[in-house]
């Protein structure tokens, strides 16, 4: 259940931070050449996702030993995890901007000026496909290991839908919505994740089994927050 | 052909960033392996620490570069 519970929260994060970032690339396209490029374009890769989806969770499923497909997905989703984790304590820090969902509206927007038709379904396509592909990472990796494909599905799908939904009521880019937050967190929990699992890939056994990863969790947190105190700390000259 | 090189740098850049964490990261994970093999339960916590130590170590370095004066 706590398993299940870590994979449906793991893909709906991860699903809700790149839905963001791919509806500002669509509404961009949609609000200043018309809708059916755009839409065309999102359709095209939702569809290109959800085989990838179908494909890889199958074959990672049934094919590959559990032992190997811990060790591997594990290795992984710890690079991964720690490629978000890296950045946010970069962001946290003040080294890197924070993404900004108004200004990567205005760039794609400046993108499409004088463009011809296609390059809006272009445009779309590859930016749905794009932040598509992490998301479909992210469920493949949490629910085929934890053999919680349908619960990761689920959780990526619905944030999928939550912020299709607000898009089209409010309009504009989402640019309330706490990305450089949420980024934080599901670094920290694709790392715990992926710790846990490459361990277990290599024979060890975790107290308290799937509870470790909470602990995994506050040590990750608390050695980024270290870094990020290290990093704003004046160097001595 | 262009297309598809660009698929794979994308692909890749899901995971590496750094070359040289990577290259690290694994190294750790290698190490853990024969490790946990032998002596168990401490070999994990170690290479816990050591994953959250290399993540220190990678975000100050890669600040350092960011701050220096072109």
């Amino acid at each position: 259940m706590g398993q299940q519970f870590f994979s449906f929260g793991a893909a709906f994060l991860g699903s809700a931070v790149e839905s963001t970032e791919a509806l500002t690339i669509v509404l961009a396209v949609g609000l200043t050449r018309g809708w059916r490029a755009p839409l065309l374009g999102t359709v095209a890769a939702l569809a290109a996702l959800a085989v990838l989806v179908i494909f890889f969770g199958q074959l990672i499923v049934t094919r590959i030993p559990d032992s190997a497909l811990k060790l591997l997905v594990g290795t992984l989703l710890l690079l991964f995890g720690l490629r978000w984790l890296h950045k946010a304590v970069l962001r946290s820090a003040g080294v890197v901007g924070l993404h900004d969902e108004e200004r990567a509206y205005q760039s794609t927007v400046d993108q499409l000026e004088n463009a011809t038709d296609w390059v809006g379904f272009i445009l779309a396509l590859k930016g749905v496909f794009l932040e598509g592909l992490e998301v479909v990472f992210i469920v493949i990796a949490v629910g085929g290991t934890g053999k919680g494909l349908p619960v990761a599905v689920a959780g990526g799908l619905l944030a999928m839908v939550v912020v299709a939904i607000t898009g089209v009521v409010v309009r504009k880019p989402l640019a309330r919505v706490p990305e450089n937050t949420l980024k934080y967190a599901v670094g920290v929990i694709l790392t715990s994740l992926g710790t846990f699992w490459a361990a277990e890939g290599m024979g060890a056994s975790w107290p308290l089994d799937f509870v470790s990863i909470g602990g995994l969790a506050i040590i990750y947190f608390g050695a980024s927050r270290l870094a990020v105190t290290l990093i704003r700390r004046p160097t001595l000259a | 052909m262009k297309f598809l090189r660009a698929a794979v740098r994308e692909v890749v850049g899901l995971f590496v960033g750094d070359w040289l964490q990577s290259v690290v990261i694994v190294v750790i994970l290698a190490a853990g392996w024969l490790a946990v093999s032998r002596v168990g339960a401490p070999a994990v916590v170690l290479l816990v620490l050591l994953i959250a130590g290399q993540m220190i170590w990678f975000a100050r370095a890669e600040a350092r570069r960011a701050r220096k004066p072109a």
